[in-house]
């Protein structure tokens, strides 16, 4: 199953949500498979924090979709997460983790799910998070897309996805502040609130 | 904790326009963290190690609302990584509130990391702080983190210490 595939078919069902996600290569393919989602998304790239971000974002507008496109490696990075989701149970927060089985911003190292044991999915359950699935085909991928977007309850999807990048994509040139600027600004237009507003003398 | 600090601590969070504060429980704070849970305009998250704490709450910079990671110094060492990333990296801000565990007066061992590496570790960050020490100090010291760190930002922190927090 390829990621960019998936992607095109999130991105299909998206429109109002926010987005906050990572890492490497997924940041590219993304920019490239959601045009429409690029002020909604947030592209960051660190290991262990998107999630944990797009959880506090859903703390904040529990009126509103916030869809966390997580990573094999950046989820084991911070495991705990889960547990907090499993005890805190956001109704409006939709996870897919990309699990390419490696580490692909570097080259390609395996990471803990290329081993045939390590069950993210099971771990999730595990943790908390009842609606947690392993999925192979674009076709599971997107009924749990529909299924994911609309519940109320964590729903966690595990994309066992191949590692190669999808060829001829757009590189995004913004770093992560330019990023958040137009993630915030997003937010502040289609909220009707201000996050980063005027200093007190100009 | 007198419960005259935690007041203090509450009002200054309040004062700020706080609503959320993720935490990960320590000792000097314990009477802190129930009067948190008790209080209805504040919405309390329990997080399994403060860098996920401090990731949470930069989500919810995101989100317009305030939040406030609150530990033991100790926390601050294990939230390096998403301060860095997301300060340095991004710019988005995360106001802490710690407990200055290993000061002079600590006598326990295993608190004397704590004491030697809070400052160090602020500074490596280039993260301003404030040692509060007497009570009547906390609720502007917490005012002032966030009036800095939504101009600036970046993170800023307050560190309880003395006897506040013994």
């Amino acid at each position: 199953m390829k990621r960019y595939d998936c992607m095109t078919a999130l991105g299909a069902r998206l429109k109002d949500e926010l987005v906050i996600l990572s890492l490497g290569g997924s940041v590219d393919e993304w920019y490239n498979a959601a045009p429409h989602m690029r002020a909604a998304s947030l592209f960051q790239q660190q290991l262990g924090c998107v999630t944990p971000q797009a959880f506090g974002l859903a703390a904040g507008l529990p009126h509103r979709r916030i869809v966390s496109l997580d990573t094999d490696g950046g989820l084991l990075f911070n495991l705990g997460i889960l547990a907090t989701l499993g005890n805190e149970q956001p109704r409006n927060l939709f996870i897919v983790v990309w699990d390419n089985e490696r580490y692909q911003s570097i080259g390609g190292p395996p990471t803990h799910t290329a081993f045939g044991r390590v069950d993210l999915a099971a771990i999730a359950r595990g943790a908390g998070v009842e609606q947690a699935y392993t999925v192979r085909t674009v076709e599971e991928f997107d009924a749990h897309c529909e299924a994911g977007l609309k519940a109320d309850v964590p729903y966690i999807v595990v994309a066992k996805v191949d590692g190669i990048l999808q060829p001829g994509i757009k590189r995004k040139h913004s770093d992560g502040r330019e990023d958040k600027y137009i993630f915030v600004r997003h937010v502040e237009a289609t909220e009707g609130i201000v996050i980063m507003g005027p200093s007190e003398h100009n | 904790m007198k419960q005259s600090a935690v007041d203090a601590v509450i009002r200054g969070l309040k004062r700020a326009g706080v609503s959320i504060v993720c935490y990960l429980p320590d000792s000097l704070f314990k009477e802190l963290y129930p009067a948190l849970d008790a209080d209805p305009d504040i919405r309390t998250i329990r997080v399994t190690n403060e860098g996920e704490g401090a990731a949470i709450c930069g989500g919810v910079f995101l989100s317009g609302k305030r939040a406030a990671l609150v530990m033991e110094n100790s926390g601050l060492r294990a939230s390096v990584e998403p301060l860095a990333r997301m300060g340095l990296g991004a710019g988005i801000p995360v106001v802490m509130l710690m407990s200055y565990r290993g000061e002079l007066g600590e006598n326990n061992w295993w608190a004397i990391p704590h004491g030697i590496t809070m400052e160090p570790v602020l500074d490596a960050l280039r993260i301003p702080y404030r040692v509060v020490r007497e009570e009547e100090a906390i609720e502007r010291a917490i005012v002032d983190a966030y009036a800095w760190s939504y101009a600036s930002y970046y993170h800023s922190a307050i560190a309880l210490g003395g006897e506040l927090v013994r």
